[in-house]
């Protein structure tokens, strides 16, 4: 990828005039990030020499890595990082959701509702929200209206920002305040808990036992890794589907088109309001996902579930070099800034450290990225 | 003198009859499991008075909101205000906006709860109870187990800007320091924000050390199944474990009967909540009203679960 010639413009998105892509510059932070605290723990008198991601004594896996705490980094990320798939796309047509945390709130109360177990213990479900008809319904049915649900209001996003033309900070504003009232009203602010076992296993069942890897059967990612990590399976598929999906389709090629300059974009003939309604609606319908992978994990939901995801999924996307003006990211970036932030807070619990000290880190490296990046931009563009 | 008569009259028309009262309530979250039960005895209470008109306000875990909400109810003239507050350290100034018109806190202590004036009032329950009990009941449950030689665990606290949390966290800390649990020993403490997601990726974490340990502790009951969520999708056998949350929730109760969870503290929410409307209304009555009105912590083990199960 050395390809140093010089570059046929200032657009933002040629890459001919970078050294090598961006995500390997990320994924070098990354692995920075992991000896930072493999070193502090290390020297750190009171950690008696723990090591954060290997396990030299006792090899309880068969393997030289603690496995349990390269499953918790991808794990804790997995569901904010679908969110941030979808506020990825938004970001590189230029645009910002804000309503992300607050859809997942509002779909996780509303999709819960639809997932209820009759009986509990024998007792009658202490929760219910409906009456008896909606009781132990197909699972299908709790995922149809989770999806909806965050389809619908991704479409309302993507309609007003599209038609009415107003900034896509306030309409999703709008809807990140409405959506939340929306998911406290639902139940009065009750919690909704005790679904069905099979909504439970969404999330904490077993998909490497129900899903076929072909020749990858046995291998050491699938039985190792992804073994009873239902959530980190959906977010890496997902990844890779819209990695595709964004280099490869028509789809991908219009939504960058757009972030780059949208004049253009639509001068060359692209439906950029149709094209807009779209990517916010796959914004919304991924944070629906979220909601119904978050729910069955906790078997519960809350009203205040959600609450400021949007901007960890914005600054996991950030972190991973998607730019804020537009037209300039990739899904790849975004998973790499997603496992940055995993390591982070698994770092931080592995050090023993409190939770006061995580936050000004995790602020600190989502502005370096951004200054590290403008820095990058401004050598490429004096390069040229 | 004719209008002050008429004034005089009009007074004890108020202060004696209950009926068209109109209360105004500010809550610090309407999202919270456990405050919306408490939220409900209010409603459920005020509902069952006759000519009571309790109107209920989110203040959205922002303090300057609730101050607002409360100088709000005093220019449209309520009888009363129940406040939730949001920062416990802010009781002076929500003290301040009431003014003259009578005021309850409920659940959460203001700091000046010992200058409140006469038309102020405090309903809640002793937090320092409720970390007690639960520490106690687990240390008493690990001698019986046979671990008094000593046992490991860990320690889950609720937000750190909370007064509740700091106080039960500090229980905790004060029964492992007695002759009787000082076999018990902290390997960490972290916070997980009361939320059972987040204590579920805490827990996670610390499985992933590797450390064998004997007990968790959490300031509340959803970080409580959260933990115990994590411990199962690990495969530790429950029965190892012991486990303990404070507020015996629906969910913590279900749990317990499971085998999952050991110990529980009742606070009666829904009690504080109708009690918190009982006291704003004699307030406004003139009556004597004592001005810290404690309700108490109950310990809730599998062997009394039976009294719990329909409370909050």
């Amino acid at each position: 990828m050395a390809d140093t010639s010089h570059g046929t413009g200032g657009l933002a998105f040629d890459k001919s005039k970078r050294a090598w892509p961006n995500e390997v510059n990320i994924f070098i932070a990354l692995v920075l990030i992991v000896l930072i605290f493999e070193a502090l723990g290390q020297l750190l008198p009171y950690m008696k020499g723990q090591s954060m991601l290997f396990d030299f004594n006792s090899g309880r896996d068969g393997t030289i890595l603690n496995m349990a705490r390269i499953k918790i980094i991808i794990l804790q990320v997995s569901i904010i990082g679908i969110i941030a798939l979808g506020v990825t796309q938004v970001i590189i047509t230029g645009g910002i959701d804000l309503s992300s945390g607050s859809i997942v709130g509002a779909t996780a109360m509303i999709s819960m509702s639809f997932a209820q177990t009759e009986l509990v213990n024998g007792n009658p479900n202490p929760k219910a929200i409906f009456g008896p008809w909606a009781m132990d319904l197909p699972i299908l049915v709790p995922i149809a209206v989770g999806l909806g649900c965050g389809l619908i209001a991704g479409s309302i996003n993507g309609l007003l920002i599209a038609y009415t033309r107003i900034p896509p900070f306030i309409a999703t504003l709008g809807m990140m305040v409405s959506a939340r009232g929306v998911a406290k009203w639902w139940s009065r602010g009750n919690p909704i808990s005790f679904p069905t076992d099979e909504y439970a296993a969404i999330s904490n069942g077993n998909l490497v036992d129900g899903l076929t890897f072909g020749v990858f059967s046995e291998s050491w990612i699938v039985t190792q890794v992804f073994d009873g990590q239902n959530p980190a399976i959906y977010f890496l598929l997902l990844a890779v589907l819209f990695h595709f999906i964004m280099k490869y389709t028509v789809y991908g090629k219009h939504t960058y088109a757009i972030g780059s300059n949208e004049d253009a974009a639509r001068m060359s003939g692209i439906n950029v309001a149709w094209q807009k309604v779209m990517v916010y609606a796959v914004a919304g319908m991924l944070a629906g996902f979220a909601a119904i992978l978050l729910t069955s994990r906790n078997v519960t939901a809350q009203a205040g579930m959600g609450f400021v995801y949007e901007l960890d999924a914005i600054a996991m996307a950030v972190i991973g070099g998607v730019s804020l003006a537009g037209g300039r990211g990739s899904i790849i970036g975004t998973v790499l800034g997603a496992m940055i932030f995993g390591v982070i807070i698994s770092g931080f619990t592995y050090l023993k450290l409190d939770a006061f000290y995580q936050e000004m880190v995790k602020g600190g490296i989502i502005v370096a990225a951004v200054v590290l990046d403008q820095w990058r931009q401004r050598r490429a563009a004096l390069k040229s | 003198m004719k209008k002050s008569i008429v004034a005089a009259g009009v007074a004890t028309l108020m202060a004696t009859s209950a009926i068209g009262q109109e209360l105004g309530a500010s809550i610090a979250r309407f999202d919270d499991n456990f405050l919306t039960v408490m939220r409900n005895g209010m409603v459920d209470h005020a509902g069952s008075l006759d000519g009571v008109n309790l109107q209920v306000e989110d203040a959205t875990d922002d303090i300057g909101k609730q101050i607002d909400q409360v100088k709000n109810f005093v220019a449209s003239g309520v009888d009363a205000i129940i406040v939730n507050i949001v920062d416990t350290s802010a009781g002076a100034a929500v003290s301040a906006a009431a003014g003259d018109v009578p005021l309850v806190y409920v659940n959460r202590e203001p700091d000046n709860v010992n200058d409140l004036p006469s038309t102020q009032a405090f309903v809640a329950s002793n937090e320092i109870e409720s970390g007690t009990l639960e520490a106690f009941q687990i240390c008493r449950n690990l001698r019986a187990a046979g671990k008094a030689g000593g046992a490991m665990g860990y320690l889950m606290n609720g937000q750190l800007s909370n007064q509740a949390a700091v106080q039960r966290s500090k229980d905790v800390h004060d029964v492992i320091g007695m002759d009787m649990c000082n076999f018990m020993t902290l390997i960490d403490e972290q916070t997980a924000n009361w939320s059972r997601d987040e204590a579920q990726s805490l827990m996670t974490n610390w499985l992933s050390a590797g450390e064998d340990f004997d007990f968790v502790i959490a300031n509340n009951d959803e970080m409580a199944i959260g933990a115990i969520q994590a411990m199962k999708a690990a495969g530790i056998d429950m029965a190892d474990v012991e486990v303990g949350g404070v507020d015996a929730t629906q969910d913590a109760l279900v749990a317990m009967q499971a085998g999952e969870l050991d110990v529980t503290v009742f606070q009666d929410a829904f009690g504080q909540g109708a009690g918190s409307v009982d006291t704003a209304i004699a307030l406004v009555n003139g009556e004597d009203v004592d001005q810290k009105v404690y309700i108490p912590f109950k310990l809730v083990t599998p062997d009394n679960i039976g009294d719990f199960l329909d409370k909050n």
